[in-house]
């Protein structure tokens, strides 16, 4: 492992390189275990860390929760206006409202709650991490006995998945609402079927497999640039954040074609 | 709210101050939870989890098409949603359906429920309720379902539009009635466009056509003597020395005639009234003379009488003598 890359033919070289990127996936893997049963553990949640939580959670998502908010809902109503009137066009405007809730509720709204929580938050906090993890600050907390993992970690990982939660589900309530303003105009007659429609459209499958992609997506994002941080020992900085990036955006791809594929498949 | 500066070290040694971080902290969480909580109502509610339903089962030899959660309508409300679909023993699927138990009142014990497939979209489940007073449908009805397949009938149309391209094939082939008829066609259009025109369309032959053109002249020819021999027909006919001017004469003549006779007659009717009237004396006469003749007769009768009471009462005249045997 110590050896300079020269010195290994091509055939070790693709081997050596496999197994440090299996190897940090594993890594990844073991911290998000060890950080999951900590939040699940009530020992991690004494006066001082739930208010270090409770900072993180407010920092993480009080700022970014209008802005958000705001930029999802006009995403959503360009799309909305889109699909209802090339519906029209083509006279299927029975099947509009049914897709608008499909693409974004179920589709569009968590990753991109996702993707924005990862870009304001869950990244820079990898990066925060690295730097304590390069300063030796991690190694003198856990010289003290202080776990860092449980100090500076699981805060943030847990503002991470709660912003990530309040932002897709208030981002979708939005969306639902928009969707029927954008197609019924403001008027009440249209409720009732509108909410069957909404109801057909979540059977049990549809709304497992939103809540299940919706929970990967906030670990990935949270887990993924923590994990990178912790474990990576390249000096760059730089290197380490573009490998989480790359990291993180290949793990949100799975998610979502592995979703798709049990939503439509 | 103003967001505090976040730069790598100043969160790492200085972690900002946050006012009211508690309030704050369970605010969102409290937005999480009531969303949450909303949401789930929400959707338990959009799928009929809080709706009093009834069930209603339909039986269809083929449920192609039907998937669970699917609306079932009535004159294109949704007043039912499939729950599950299953094999039943005699081999047929059972649809079972939940209605809602305030839209039960649309369905009737004379509803049809028809399973649709249409070439675009989903199969759609309709219920039909002619008659809206027949008792309503009871719970656990078990119903059979109509199926209307637009697809089903693809293969006849292909099987139709393939005789029909068939038929038009050898409509159109070289060696075809039709093309054979349009060639004539040409022919006769360009025998129509040439120097006899029509008539060498008609005829097919010079010869012919022109024998009719001869036809034709020597028809005029004698249409030009039929009109010299019309104008002297006029002149004999009507002519001052013509025959219409004599037999105008002899008309008035003869009308004069007419009146004359009139006059004699009515002197034979005068006449005729007089010996009517004469007739009607005699007859009068011969009344008259009845009458006399009967007064005559009683005269008779009377004097007769009157004799017989003269010989009776006349001593001398009768014979009184009374002889004794």
């Amino acid at each position: 492992m110590n050896l300079p890359a020269g010195e290994l033919n091509p055939a070790a070289l693709l081997a050596r390189r496999f197994a440090n990127w299996l190897l940090g996936w594993w890594r990844i893997v073991h911290i998000g275990a060890v950080v999951g049963v900590m939040a699940l553990s009530r020992h991690s949640y004494g006066r001082a860390q739930r208010r270090e939580i409770a900072r993180h959670m407010v920092l993480d998502t009080a700022p970014v929760l209008v802005w958000f908010t705001l930029l999802s809902s006009l995403i959503c109503m360009v799309i909305a206006r889109i699909v209802v009137a090339t519906a029209l066009s083509y006279g299927l405007t029975q099947y509009a409202l049914e897709m608008l809730v499909r693409v974004l509720v179920i589709e569009l709204i968590p990753l991109t709650a996702a993707l924005f929580v990862a870009v304001r938050c869950t990244i820079p906090h990898g990066a925060e991490i690295a730097v304590l993890h390069q300063r030796g600050v991690l190694q003198a907390q856990r010289a003290r006995g202080i776990d860092p993992l449980r100090h500076e970690v699981l805060p943030r990982a847990v503002a991470g998945l709660f912003s990530v939660a309040l932002l897709a589900l208030l981002a979708g309530v939005v969306a639902m609402v928009l969707a029927y303003l954008v197609t019924y105009g403001f008027t009440t007659w249209a409720l009732a079927g509108y909410t069957r429609t909404v109801g057909r459209v979540f059977d049990r499958v549809v709304v497992v497999v939103f809540l299940l992609k919706t929970l990967f997506f906030a670990l990935a994002i949270v887990l993924v640039p923590l994990g990178s941080a912790l474990t990576d020992d390249t000096r760059s900085r730089i290197s380490a954040e573009v490998r989480g990036l790359v990291r993180l955006f290949a793990l949100l791809l799975l998610i979502e074609a592995v979703s798709l594929a049990a939503n439509y498949g | 709210m103003a967001e505090p500066p976040r730069t790598v070290d100043h969160a790492i040694d200085r972690p900002p101050a946050i006012a009211h971080l508690g309030f704050k902290a369970g605010a969102l969480l409290g937005a999480l939870v009531l969303l949450m909580v909303a949401s789930v109502l929400f959707l338990l509610h959009a799928r009929g989890a809080f709706d009093a339903t009834q069930r209603l089962v339909l039986v269809a030899d083929d449920s192609e098409g039907v998937v669970i959660g699917m609306d079932m309508t009535f004159a294109g409300f949704p007043i039912g949603r499939v729950r599950s679909v299953e094999l039943a023993q005699d081999g047929k699927a059972h649809i079972n359906i939940d209605v809602p138990t305030k839209d039960a009142r649309w369905l009737r014990e004379s509803s049809v429920f028809t399973l649709v497939r249409g070439l675009v979209g989903g199969t759609a489940l309709r219920a039909y309720s002619g008659i809206l007073t027949d008792p309503p449908l009871p719970p656990d009805a078990v119903r059979p379902v109509l199926r209307g397949d637009s697809t089903e009938e693809i293969p006849k149309l292909v099987a139709a539009a393939k005789d029909l391209i068939t038929n038009l094939t050898a409509l159109t082939a070289s060696q075809s009635e039709l093309s054979q008829t349009l060639a004539n066609l040409r022919a006769t259009s360009e025998r129509l466009n040439g120097q006899r025109g029509l008539l060498g369309m008609l005829f097919g032959n010079e010869r012919d056509a022109q024998r009719v053109v001869a036809t034709l002249e020597r028809a005029n020819a004698l249409l030009a003597r039929l009109d010299g021999l019309t104008a002297k027909a006029d002149a004999q006919l009507f002519g001052a020395q013509g025959v219409m001017p004599e037999a105008r004469d002899t008309i008035v003549q003869l009308k004069a005639l007419l009146n004359q006779t009139g006059a004699s007659l009515k002197k034979v009717d005068a006449i005729l009234d007089d010996a009517q009237a004469i007739a009607g004396n005699a007859k009068n006469a011969t009344d008259d003379l009845g009458s006399l003749r009967a007064e005559v007769e009683a005269n008779l009768r009377k004097i007769e009488q009157m004799v017989n009471e003269l010989n009776r009462k006349w001593p001398f005249a009768r014979d009184v003598e009374i002889k004794l045997p």
